[in-house]
């Protein structure tokens, strides 16, 4: 408590001196700065209201002697009266300061002066005596016309910007950059009042004819933390072109988008889709220039948790939202694909970008087949020994996760000899570092272990024991090494999808599952599954079933 | 119902006694009670906003109240004048109290009390008077930071939002008229008309005459056959132009040239009577020798100038205005002798500067005359 009211009496000096400085917000500088500690500036109200509303009248005074002229330049300054809350907790330090019952003619002068400060918080402006009248002779209060008014101006000034957004050096009226940047300083305090909407809006999307930017960078971070927090609604075009014309409010997003799915429960895509469709972000990213940011910080965020499988997911989400975002686009502004992976030959990105729903069924081996050939090539054709060739594809490739379970499904439906083309496309999607040699061993292994699933496909009966054995065709012991995983997939599949799978699944599963590690790679994978299924709407109802009870029963575990 | 017309009847009085010296009476116990009213009433607001006959009921008392007063252009409208103001009724008496330095100490104390009772579980079902109070604070200073930092006035006044905002208010207060009476609206302009500054009241009328027709406010829903629009207003407005002649004279006169075309433009029912102020104007000017110039013999008369600029803004307007004006010119033209030589007659020298003007515009930019853009 002590060391409060100490923190309290050094907040109040640092204050009180600002708030001088201040004055009126007059200027660019003192707007700029006022903009700055608006936040910081109402804790500070809050904290103080809380210290007063505790003592009577009388005894503040005697703590903060100049509490009357803090409050009063505050009450001066309209960046502060407009912003958020502060007009409010204002109003309740000045009424912890009249005085019940004034004793003596200083106390009823002070009362006296609170009743003035409140007086200008609250009352009218004063327009020209003209218009005053006219309202009072209508029976008007400013409480009637007061929202008009502002709408009328808010309306009139976007019309403003936007004219002079079109008109450029024609227009007569053409809006000084000064002037601009002036509205932009204005409006954030008043970001998260409604009713400025139409002008925050035109002040983004209509950027004049100057050639570089006007606006102030505290109009940009304020919109955008107001976007992230939802306080204000803004429509998709605008906050493109935020983002478009501030670059640290984009990275900003991203790294809010990160921060929710770290702290949100593992292993569920549904929620991340939520997180990312809530973010704007694949709408947003339906231009180049920002797919292009975005894309560049999930890249980085792989190379950082050095391949996590959740950043992996979320690059998959992230992506099927934007192929749907931009289908939805359409209409005018196609850009090429080359725009959006320039470092792509633009037949593998065709290709990619396709989903298997686009594609008649009959097609989709010969598709695979296509892609693991370009892949291959573009992968072989870099230089050997480093990592960042094969990286660039393997990166692009994992955008399009279906295509890898669809390789790994197709393998375990057919009879047939395994075509190469899979295989090397399944060992290529789960260990992107191997060397040639090493790739080469896990398709054989992935032979090997199809051979036995075939195998076992055919027989009556089967038990979790055979499986396990099937799975031990690799000498692998690490379970990370990219053949496991790949075999361990596998394995899930057929459990789903052979007929005899749902009996012995729980026991297959118990025998895989014997570290934490390796569960949550199995619930990833259900729920990744189950997800791919929803959204391409094919389902079998007994493999759904099986996996929807498996992956509720996993969860408990861990 | 009747002890709700009461109510309302109660409250009406004790709003109009709050802005007076009256209140100096007033303990603690009453502010509680008057604002417990307004609480009352603006819940009664929310209520009852879609229920066509007891809105209607309140709205015919409330009228009824300030006929009584003097009503439509005798006495000062009332605080509460159309049902809508219930919505509001709470913040009106809180400001008028606060307003008001008769208010004992105690009263005010208490007042405050009621008003800012501090951070508390905010009810999510209405707005608490506190957070109406603080948004109005914070309106005002949004319109307080756009009118220093960037707001310009519009130099065409039917987009200028000061007098959009006026022009609304006008049409509004119309319509709550002409619920109450069906002449109210003629006495009720003809009393403003009276007590007002009459230059900013002109232009007010001329922008309001300007405004789009509304749509139905979307959270006020009536039987139908109730409901009227700006329509309305603005017809009332030019019924009582058309009957004021002194009034629509100053009207022309103050107004400039581009606003009227478009009024008139808007409002055919304005235009043969414009045409016809016109006309009396210019046969007040005869031709000076010496000088070579058309001049007035009084001070007031409309010069040369002025003249011809409402006529050349006239004749950019587009047909039918301007084909009526050009017939109405043509008319005196002939009326007066139908010479073509300058000097003789002000119709002929009117067209030929209108046709020459209109002329060498055309040479200077390149393309015919078209619509004026003010």
């Amino acid at each position: 408590m002590a060391q409060d009211s100490v923190d309290l009496s050094c907040d109040y000096q640092f204050w009180l001196q600002k708030l001088s400085v201040w004055d009126q917000a007059s200027t660019l500088e003192t707007q700029q700065d006022t903009c700055l500690h608006l936040a910081q500036f109402q804790e500070f109200l809050r904290k103080m209201y809380e210290a007063l509303k505790e003592m009577d009248s009388n005894t503040v005074i005697e703590r903060f002697p100049t509490i009357v002229q803090l409050l009063a330049k505050a009450c001066w300054n309209p960046f502060i009266l407009a912003y958020d809350e502060s007009q409010k907790i204002l109003i309740w330090c000045l009424c912890c300061l009249i005085n019940k019952e004034p004793q003596n003619s200083g106390q009823s002068k002070l009362n006296h002066w609170i009743q003035g400060l409140l007086s200008h918080i609250l009352s009218a402006l004063r327009f020209d005596k003209e218009v005053a009248l006219f309202t009072q002779g209508l029976g008007y209060a400013p409480i009637d016309y007061y929202p008009g008014l502002l709408k009328n101006m808010v309306l009139s000034l976007a019309s403003e910007l936007r004219e002079n957004h079109l008109n450029g050096f024609n227009t007569q009226r053409r809006m000084a950059p000064e002037r601009v940047a002036s509205l932009s300083r204005v409006c954030v305090p008043l970001i998260t009042l409604p009713d400025v909407d139409p002008l925050v809006e035109a002040l983004l999307v209509c950027h004049g004819h100057e050639p570089q930017e006007i606006l102030q960078q505290e109009f940009f971070e304020a919109v955008n933390e107001a976007v992230l927090l939802k306080k204000i609604s803004l429509p998709v075009s605008a906050v493109v072109c935020l983002w478009l014309r501030h670059l640290p409010s984009l990275e900003k997003t991203m790294l809010h988008l990160f921060e929710k799915l770290i702290s949100s429960e593992r292993n569920c895509l549904r929620r991340i889709e939520c997180f990312i469709k809530d973010s704007l972000l694949p709408q947003a990213a339906c231009h180049p220039a920002i797919f292009r940011v975005v894309d560049e910080m999930f890249r980085c965020a792989l190379l950082e948790t050095d391949g996590a499988p959740e950043v992996i997911a979320t690059i998959q989400v992230f992506t099927q939202c934007f192929v749907e975002a931009l289908e939805k686009e359409n209409k005018q502004l196609r850009f090429a694909l080359k725009t959006y992976f320039p470092y792509t030959s633009p037949s593998l990105a065709t290709v990619l970008l396709q989903g298997p729903q686009d594609i008649p069924q009959g097609q989709w081996l010969q598709t695979l087949k296509h892609i693991s050939e370009l892949l291959r090539k573009a992968v072989e054709d870099q230089t050997h020994g480093s990592c960042r060739g094969p990286f660039k594809s393997w990166f692009l490739f994992i955008h399009f996760g279906g295509w890898a379970e669809m390789a790994a499904e197709q393998l375990l439906m057919s009879a047939a000899e395994p075509p190469t083309a899979l295989l090397w496309l399944l060992a290529f999607y789960y260990g992107p570092c191997d060397g040639r040699q090493q790739r080469t061993q896990t398709m054989v292994q992935v032979k090997a272990v199809l051979g036995h699933l075939l195998a076992m496909s055919r027989s009556t009966t089967l038990s979790a024991q055979d499986l396990q054995t099937a799975a031990r065709q690799g000498t692998d012991t690490d379970p990370r090494a990219p053949a496991q995983q790949l075999i361990r997939h596998l394995l899930l599949n057929f459990l789903l999808w052979a007929p005899g799978g749902h009996m012995i699944a729980r026991d297959a599963i118990t025998l895989m599952a014997h570290t934490a590690e390796i569960t949550h790679d199995i619930i990833g994978f259900l729920d990744q599954t189950l997800y791919r299924w929803d959204c391409l709407g094919i389902e079998s109802p007994r493999s759904g079933k099986l996996a929807r009870e498996l992956l509720k029963e996993l969860r408990t575990q861990v | 119902m009747e002890s709700l017309l009461q109510h309302l009847d109660r409250f009406s009085e004790l709003l109009a006694v709050s802005c007076t010296t009256h209140v100096s009476t007033w303990d603690p116990a009453t502010v509680r009670r008057a604002l417990q009213w307004a609480r009352y009433l603006r819940h009664i607001h929310r209520r009852f906003g879609r229920h066509g006959r007891i809105r209607t009921a309140l709205e015919r008392r409330l009228h009824n109240q300030w006929r009584q007063e003097g009503g439509f252009g005798r006495g000062p409208v009332p605080g509460l004048a159309n049902f809508q103001a219930l919505g509001r009724c709470d913040v009106l008496l809180s400001l008028r109290l606060l307003e008001n330095r008769a208010l004992g100490d105690a009263a005010r104390h208490h007042l405050l009390q009621q008003l800012f009772p501090g951070p508390g579980v905010p009810d999510a079902s209405e707005e608490t008077l506190q957070e109406s109070l603080a948004s109005l604070a914070r309106r005002r200073s949004a319109v307080h930071l756009l009118r220093l930092n960037g707001y310009r006035e519009n130099p065409n006044l039917q987009e200028d939002s000061l007098m959009k905002t006026q022009a609304e208010l006008l049409l509004e207060r119309l319509q709550d008229v002409g619920k109450a009476e069906a002449e109210g609206p003629t006495r009720f302009l003809s009393s403003l008309w009276e007590c007002l500054p009459k230059n900013n009241f002109l232009k007010v009328i001329a922008v309001a005459l300007l405004q789009p027709p509304l749509s139905p406010r979307p959270q006020e829903e009536l039987e139908p056959g109730i409901h009227k629009t700006h329509g309305e207003g603005s017809q009332a407005l030019v019924h009582w132009l058309l009957g004021n002649s002194e009034v629509f004279a100053a009207f022309c006169r103050a107004l400039p040239a581009g606003l009227l075309t478009l009024v008139t433009s808007r409002h055919p029912a304005l235009s043969p009577v414009y045409l016809g102020l016109l006309t009396d104007w210019g046969q007040r000017l005869h031709y000076d020798l010496q000088k070579g110039i058309w001049v007035g013999t009084e001070s007031q008369d409309v010069p040369w100038e002025e003249l011809h600029d409402r006529f050349q803004s006239l004749c950019q307007a587009p047909p039918p205005l301007k084909d009526e004006v050009l017939t109405s010119l043509e008319t005196c033209k002939a009326q007066d002798g139908d010479f073509e030589v300058p000097g003789l007659s002000i119709w002929t020298d009117l067209l030929l500067a209108l046709r020459s003007g209109a002329f060498r515009k055309r040479q200077i930019l390149g393309f015919s005359p078209d619509l004026s853009s003010v």
